[in-house]
């Protein structure tokens, strides 16, 4: 939300986080090193960089895979989705130290290009067991560059944001590239029980939530209501939207988000223009809905993003009969004005 | 196996050759047709949008070729 692009878009807070990510990178890096030069004297600098390098890209890859559904099942933890594009970018950049490390290495003394003899170096494509597990990490590494050099808002933007959320849901494809690196990896050259089992633990975790936080949002789907006879649905008592929050239901295959503020009640659509954030999870600051991811804002009675901003949303007539709340499941234009309904 | 590997190599090294090529133009002449925020952003931010733009030209040089001149 600016006039121009800056570099970073950084605040105080973000400073912070910034700062607590780059600590927490050189923590790590210095107790790996730390633990592998009292366990294992006889690695080698290269080695070691390869594994710190590499195993550190690994768990933030797990920090960030967990934020978006913690913060789903608990708001406490949204601070440090609003971080999530720099953890991101920081993890890259460890992946991308542990690739270049493993290519010079590995693959630099021959006489044939090093990207060529990633991918020809082991021929074996056809074993499970000792399938080429380095072109799997090469690969995982390539769409892990495609989402850090697109964490800009220029490309949301401009590559539309259904184009950039397919690009970063590649996240996935990624986390299971990176894997089986490590598992084939850990197999073929050092059989290690330990780095299998935090895998294993750390793959559980992520499935985990996930199916957690998925079976959460089935119950705002499987909304189900009545409609009345002109076609408007009852979706809840207004007493059971708290003040200066929404309650989100699941309206004619839409999420929309219903919002109770200065005694008045507005819908809007329930999906963030920004990076599809749940606005009905957000709040009303200074008389807009509030995005809880990055702080996009909209105004509750025409789902417009308050001038010069540009940004709209879908919005849906109300009706409040006694203390019960129906909603036209028909949602307007975006942008279109709608009166509020007085509570 | 040989010649899918050569292929995949080849379409790789043009893709991201082209994207270079488009790259340069892109951030410096094409950007600020396709958004007027891109006008005032400086060169700064121009070379730190150049590696994406590179990865995703193909979807970028649409958007450049449907654009209208801002005014």
């Amino acid at each position: 939300m600016g006039l121009d692009y800056k570099l970073v878009l950084w605040n105080k807070h973000k400073k912070t986080y910034d700062k607590i990510i780059a600590l927490g990178m050189l923590l790590y890096l210095v107790v790996f090193v730390a633990l592998t030069l009292a366990l294992n004297p006889e690695t080698t600098a290269e080695t070691m960089i390869i594994r710190a390098f590499g195993s550190l890209a690994i768990l933030m890859l797990h920090i960030i895979l967990v934020i978006g559904p913690l913060s789903r099942l608990n708001p406490q933890f949204l601070p440090i989705l609003y971080n999530r594009r720099h953890l991101g970018v920081s993890m890259f950049l460890a992946a991308l130290v542990h690739g270049a490390f493993s290519i010079i290495q590995f693959h630099t003394l021959g006489d044939v290009n090093p990207i060529y003899a990633i991918i020809t170096s082991n021929m074996d494509y056809g074993s499970l067991t000792n399938f080429p597990f380095q072109v799997l990490g090469f690969l995982a590494l390539l769409i892990l560059f495609y989402m850090a050099s697109t964490s800009h808002d220029f490309f949301l933007k401009n590559l539309s944001p259904k184009i950039w959320k397919g690009l970063h849901m590649m996240v996935y494809l990624a986390y299971g590239l990176i894997l089986m690196h490590v598992f084939l990896g850990a197999f073929q050259q050092e059989t290690s029980p330990f780095t299998i089992g935090i895998i294993i633990v750390g793959f559980i975790t992520v499935t985990s939530l996930h199916l957690i936080t998925a079976f959460k949002e089935s119950k705002i789907d499987k909304f189900n209501s009545e409609k009345n006879s002109e076609g408007w649905l009852e979706v809840c008592e207004v007493d059971e939207i708290p003040n200066d929050r929404a309650k989100i239901f699941t309206v004619g295959n839409e999420r929309v988000a219903i919002f109770k503020y200065e005694g008045k009640l507005s819908a809007i659509h329930n999906v963030c223009k920004h990076q599809g954030g749940p606005l009905g999870e957000g709040k009303i600051v200074d008389g807009c809905v509030t995005c809880p991811w990055h702080g996009y804002q909209y105004l509750p009675h025409n789902g417009q993003s308050p001038p010069p901003f540009t940004e709209k949303v879908a919005t849906y007539e109300l009706r409040l009969n006694g203390k019960k709340v129906y909603i036209n499941p028909n949602g307007f234009e975006e942008g279109t004005e709608v009166q509020p309904v007085t509570c | 196996m040989d010649t899918i590997i050569m292929v995949f190599l080849i379409i790789l090294v043009a893709y991201f050759s082209l994207g270079l090529l488009f790259g340069f133009y892109f951030i410096f002449l094409g950007a600020s047709k396709v958004d007027p925020l891109m006008e005032d952003s400086k060169k700064k931010v121009r070379l730190l949008l150049l590696p994406g733009v590179i990865a995703t030209w193909p979807f970028l040089i649409g958007k450049l070729f449907k654009s209208k001149p801002v005014d």
